[in-house]
């Protein structure tokens, strides 16, 4: 166990390696978009346009580039902006607490809404109640997430004459009820595709754990249903609900972008997007590897959960 | 199709029935399977909109004063109109152009050589499927956007890169799941059977393998469409997408402050296409799954 855990946790450095080496030669192929058109015209001379290309450091032969920027990231020195010339990890830090609260809360939703409504089914298989929510799942996974926040915002407005706040972040600890004002209806609905899905894994794995004999046993040997369905038919689903629990933080790790649109907030999504199109490369960089860090770490866990949930899986 | 007459032999086959022909199968499934029905129509409509669209439409996607703006739903006007006068339902049916490029590229480029690579590496093994599945898992570490805006970054954007970044997740999706069957398909006691009788490794692949794994191509590829959709008009929607008339792109920017204010067919009708094409794409898939995949088979 503690020599699988090491040596995944040695590949992590590995792969964020290879994924910022990719990003890095990519944005600067041949052929790729040239930065410095952001800030010439028509006008601009030669000279000009050299002055920006130096400034902006791309003046340097690539492997020199890279060294550089990869020798400032390993001394915690993320770098400028080309668009501001502002520190990159400022503009980071301010926005990436808003990132985090709806990835939380969506990821939050989605699992204990799908894994509650995936036992409910499973319990009570080809009932009027199971396929009731199993027509839910199918339409919430075909329902893109945008148009739901879309909803959200026309339908309440010509019912009952009632906008949800848009816009204007208030940090949780600040003032938790305005907060919570803006950000749960939202993320509820952000959720809904995930709570789909997750319900219609859990009721599977549910159905495939309830024709095992030890479920039999656990109510010959005088169980509730209750208990049964909770100790010993949930404990043993867990594995493939966790698995897609960690697919759902990777997919909503800038799916937030879409919210964020919706409802005028500035996260890292949206600073993501205006620096993806304004070629702003240190920015590009560092989101790439920071998305890279944390999703490989997530993974990490979940598959060392394993062997927590079920002490059999064991590890070479 | 003629029954089979009575022989001399001791069992009286005429009371073997036929199998009926492929009009009464095709028939018999569809009535097993409605929702699969539907999700076929459906996706049959959107592939004639896709190809046609512009075409079948009452009006040019971008003609301006078809009538008065932001009229809502009527009779020459099903879908009502937009703040520029232009003609909802003729957006749409024009629109669906672009998800189908994009979808269909995506699907038959990125699914098409994942399945490809899966079935491959899934049974002759070595470096082919070391190097897929060791680029799927840094994958798995890449949300689909964080592919597409660094991409973006690179190549500007373009219908190329949109596809592609699509493409790529759908590559590594169908491709675990093929790689898998596959393997097991290997393993089986027929495979094993047919080695035992002299068979090549190329036949015991072409003729006895693949036909076991390709239909959860089909499968794959008619959940994939969705998918596919799904990513497109998100992107869209971002203003990520091309500038042509599109689902996504008709619900975002000046269209969605005027929805705001009360307007909402200018959004909605969008939303409920993209929607319905998804859920046709899922429900077709599920279907083709039931279908083909005999464990499942109730």
């Amino acid at each position: 166990m503690r020599q699988y855990a090491l040596r995944r946790l040695a590949y992590v450095p590995l792969i964020v390696a290879v994924v910022s080496v990719l990003t890095f030669f990519t944005l600067r192929l041949p052929f790729a978009t040239d930065p410095v058109l952001q800030y010439t015209n028509q006008n601009t001379t030669q000279e000009q346009e050299d002055a920006i290309r130096a400034e902006l450091g791309l003046d340097k032969p690539v492997l020199q580039q890279f060294a550089i920027w990869i020798g400032d990231v390993l001394q915690g020195n993320l770098g400028e902006t080309f668009r501001s010339g502002q520190p990159v990890w400022p503009e980071i830090q301010r926005r990436w607490p808003v990132n985090f609260e709806i990835l939380l809360l969506s990821v939050g939703f989605s699992t204990v809404f799908g894994v509650a409504f995936g036992v409910i089914t499973a319990v009570k298989q080809n009932s009027p109640t199971d396929y009731g929510f199993r027509i839910f799942a199918v339409f919430g996974q075909s329902i893109p997430d945008f148009f739901l926040l879309i909803l959200l915002i026309v339908l309440p407005s010509i019912w009952w004459n009632y906008s949800p706040p848009v816009g204007g972040h208030v940090p949780f600890f600040k003032d938790p009820y305005d907060n919570l004002r803006l950000y749960l209806p939202p993320t509820l609905l952000l959720g809904v595709g995930g709570a789909a899905g997750m319900m219609r894994l859990t009721r599977s794995t549910l159905l495939e754990v309830f024709r095992q004999d030890y479920m039999r046993t656990a109510r010959a040997k005088g169980l509730s249903g209750r208990q049964v369905v909770v100790a010993h038919g949930l404990r043993n689903s867990l594995i493939p609900i966790v698995t897609l629990l960690g697919g759902h933080v990777t997919a909503l790790f800038f799916g937030s972008l879409i919210l964020e649109q919706v409802f005028s907030i500035n996260g890292l999504g949206q600073f993501f997007l205006v620096s993806a199109s304004t070629s702003d490369f240190p920015v590009v960089q560092f989101l790439v590897l920071y998305s890279a860090v944390a999703i490989m770490t997530m993974n990490l866990l979940i598959d060392l959960s394993y062997a927590v949930i079920d002490p059999r899986v064991k590890y070479r | 199709m003629a029954t089979k007459t009575a022989s001399k032999a001791a069992f009286d086959w005429a009371f073997v029935p036929a199998r009926p022909g492929w009009p009464r199968r095709m028939a018999r499934l569809a009535r097993q399977h409605p929702a699969g029905l539907f999700g076929l129509i459906v996706l049959v409509l959107f592939v004639v909109l896709g190809l046609f669209g512009e075409q079948l439409a009452p009006y040019p996607a971008d003609e301006l004063s078809t009538g008065t703006p932001l009229q809502g739903p009527s009779l020459s006007h099903p879908f009502g109109l937009n703040q520029l006068g232009q003609d909802v339902f003729s957006r749409i049916v024009s629109g669906a152009r672009i998800s189908f490029i994009i979808a269909f590229w995506a699907v038959f480029l990125g699914a098409g050589s994942g399945a490809f690579l899966g079935i491959l590496g899934g049974y002759f093994g070595r470096w082919i499927d070391y190097i897929v599945q060791r680029s799927g898992e840094a994958f798995a570490a890449f949300p689909g956007l964080v592919l597409f805006l660094m991409l973006r970054t690179a190549f500007g954007p373009n219908l190329k890169t949109i596809i592609i970044s699509i493409g790529i997740g759908a590559l590594f999706g169908g491709n675990r799941i093929l790689r898998g069957q596959t393997i097991i398909e290997r393993n089986q006691i027929y495979v094993e059977a047919a080695r035992a009788v002299g068979c090549s490794e190329w036949r015991i692949f072409m003729r006895h393998v693949l036909p076991n794994v390709l239909p959860l191509v089909v499968v794959i590829m008619s959940g994939a469409i969705g998918a596919a959709i799904l990513a497109e008009s998100g992107l869209a929607f971002l203003g990520l997408g091309p500038t042509e008339a599109s689902w996504g792109r008709d619900m975002s920017g000046t269209n969605l402050s005027i929805a705001r204010t009360g307007y909402w067919h200018v959004v909605v009708f969008p939303g409920i296409a993209i929607s319905l094409v998804v859920l046709g794409s899922n429900l077709l898939g599920d279907a083709l799954r039931d279908i083909w995949d005999p464990r499942l088979r109730k």
